[in-house]
């Protein structure tokens, strides 16, 4: 009787030793995933998109996102030839513009990219009346006044390169979606003319490649 | 009043007055109407004080520059100015590496004169607002330290020892009562003998307690074990103190903004520096931190806030990853947000409002799977391929929705291969 007791007993404390090893295991520590089973399924020797990762000659902690090799061309990459300083910016327009057709589809989506891209510190019309435009130390000039007649190769050199406290955006656009928000900030510069007549003018089919697929 | 002033007089006095306040309230419009060109059009690129941003600091202008109206001449148009051969001119444009200025030909004489005015006697800055003490912050985080199941386990010991020094005295109360009736001392019973003899005694009582604490145990043990790899509610601390809610909420920047791969890449992609610099080239300074973790932004991309340039050594910044799919199975962001119009909120949850970001979703197959068999798949109308497929997969399902698990959305190859 007693043997059978002290078996119980000890199947008990055996249970209470697992459940409170596995319960201690819960996520209480922001810091800590949990607990993995095989952790190399988690985590690869492969080279994650954005984890650092130790080289292991040097020690270096390096960042597994990186630059390419030089002299490698992306696909669907095109050389932007205009440098970045007063003579490109010049330059640019003068010499450069927009190959997309001034159609509804481009305009539609240059709306959309604008909504992402600009429009905190732009605003919704292009007042530079945004959300964050209002804290930076002075708001962006506004479309319809200091920027009326920009010329598009200029907006392009400024989305590419930044301008004055606005920092460039081609890491985060592609030159196809910068002309698109072209296109849309001269709706913004010129609500009225816009919309009519070099709409109706250039409603031709879309040029632009189809959409890359991955 | 009417005593000591004639008619003829108090009108002259009223003349001199209004035409006074005319004067006083000209100038407070006048220099409001500076302030706004000002923002509108200066302070993208300069300050009132020292520090340069795009263009030099203005502190001491009128010092600086021949006069007046080669100042009204430079803003109006700098170009023009330059052509002249101007020496000054050529002088700071050299000073700060040949930067263009833009012309400002759309605003009038009037309006220049007023800058003019503005720029060589700005008013006094305001006091800058403190930030919040960081430590709110992190007072909360410390609120919930104690585990409840210590201070059981701790309650629980303490009453075991409690009863164990009650149960010596009380045995040793008996035996001096015992001795002085003059009866033989009684031999002390271990604890964990008496324990037996009760156990021995209450067989029912015990077996309901062993099933009791053994199916507590059992379910425990089997969510527990349930939860090994599963990264819910993960929410690591960053190297620095970016808050989401701040970004996304507050200031309402949009969440492709910064992880602008979400509709181009596998991934949705953490934002390099220079994403950060965008805004924080001209915002130094926050809500919450002040700017203590700004300047870890700056100290990353060798930013130099005083002279505005990048001009010092590098330095990435370890992001600690939240969200870890494994290697053995495939998910495309650009899939599910591009083609699928999935929210970012239907898998990350309310992330506008969090300060660092947490992982709402289990990322388990069984959440994958469940999603798949509930999303409808709409059409593909300016798609005819695609457009027969799906009306092909409507007859096939007649009446039923057609869910993504219609079209093999849960077919093993689809993410495992």
């Amino acid at each position: 009787m007693n043997k059978k007791v002290i078996k119980t007993v000890s199947v008990v404390g055996l249970f209470s030793c697992l459940a409170i090893g596995f319960t201690s295991c819960e996520k209480r520590d922001p810091n800590s995933p949990g607990v993995e089973f095989m952790p190399d399924m988690y985590r690869s020797p492969s080279l994650e998109s954005n984890m650092a990762y130790t080289m292991l000659e040097s020690g270096e902690i390096m960042q597994a996102n990186r630059l390419p090799v030089k002299g490698t061309v992306a696909r669907g990459y095109l050389p932007y030839v205009y440098g970045n300083d007063t003579a490109g910016y010049g330059n640019a327009g003068r010499h450069l513009h927009n190959p997309l057709p001034k159609n509804e589809t481009n305009l539609k989506q240059g709306e959309e990219l604008y909504g992402k891209f600009c429009v905190h510190c732009h605003g919704t019309s292009g007042q530079g009346d945004g959300l964050v435009g209002g804290k930076l130390p002075g708001s962006p000039p506004s479309f319809t006044g200091a920027l009326k007649n920009l010329p598009e190769g200029k907006m392009f050199h400024t989305i590419t390169y930044g301008k004055g406290l606005m920092g460039p955006h081609a890491s985060q656009l592609t030159q196809e979606e910068r002309w698109k928000v072209v296109l849309y900030i001269q709706k913004l510069q010129n609500p009225e003319g816009m919309a009519t007549a070099n709409i109706a003018a250039n409603a031709t089919p879309a040029e632009t490649k189809p959409e890359e697929k991955k | 009043m009417d005593t000591i002033l004639n008619k003829p007089q108090r009108r002259f006095l009223a003349a001199i007055s209004s035409l006074f306040l005319f004067i006083i309230s000209f100038n407070s419009a006048f220099a409001a109407d500076a302030e706004k060109l000002f923002k509108q059009n200066c302070a993208v690129c300069h300050s009132l004080g020292k520090n340069k941003l795009a263009g030099p600091g203005l502190e001491g202008i009128g010092t600086r520059v021949p006069d007046d109206a080669w100042l009204a001449k430079w803003i109006k148009n700098n170009k023009e100015v330059l052509k002249s051969g101007d020496a000054y001119a050529k002088k700071i444009v050299g000073e700060n590496n040949g930067a263009e200025m833009s012309v400002f030909t759309h605003l009038s004489d009037e309006e220049i004169a007023a800058l003019v005015t503005y720029i060589k006697n700005p008013p006094q800055p305001k006091e800058a607002t403190t930030a919040k003490s960081p430590a709110a912050g992190e007072e909360k985080a410390e609120e919930k330290g104690i585990n409840p199941l210590a201070i059981l386990i701790g309650v629980i010991a303490f009453l075991i020892v409690i009863i164990g020094v009650l149960r010596g005295v009380a045995h040793s109360l008996k035996n001096i009562q015992n001795e002085r009736m003059g009866l033989p001392g009684e031999e002390a019973i271990g604890p964990w003998r008496e324990f037996k003899m009760w156990v021995v005694n209450h067989k029912t009582t015990t077996g309901v307690i062993v099933l009791f604490i053994l199916g507590t145990l059992l379910t425990e043990g089997w969510y527990a074990l349930k939860a090994i790899g599963v990264y819910e509610e993960y929410h690591p601390t960053q190297p620095i103190a970016f808050s989401h809610k701040v970004h996304a909420g507050d200031n309402a920047i949009n969440c492709q903004y910064c992880h602008s791969g979400v509709e181009k890449s596998k991934t949705a992609g953490i934002p390099s520096v220079n994403i950060c610099m965008n805004c924080h080239k001209g915002i130094s300074s926050g809500p919450n931190t002040g700017t203590t973790e700004i300047a870890k932004i700056y100290e990353a991309a060798g930013w130099d806030p005083d002279k505005a340039e990048y001009s010092k050594p590098q330095k990435p910044i370890q992001w600690v990853k939240v969200h870890n799919l494994q290697d053995f199975v495939y998910f495309s962001h650009q899939q599910h947000v591009k083609v699928g119009k999935q929210d970012c909120a239907n898998c990350h949850g309310d992330i506008k409002e969090m300060t660092t970001a947490k992982q709402v979703s289990p990322l388990t197959m069984g959440w994958c799977i469940d999603c798949h068999r509930k999303t409808e798949v709409p059409g593909m109308k300016d798609n005819p391929y695609y457009e027969s497929l799906h009306k092909k997969l409507a007859e096939k399902y007649k009446g039923q929705p057609i869910t993504v698990d219609k079209m093999g959305g849960i077919e093993c190859g689809k993410c495992h291969y």
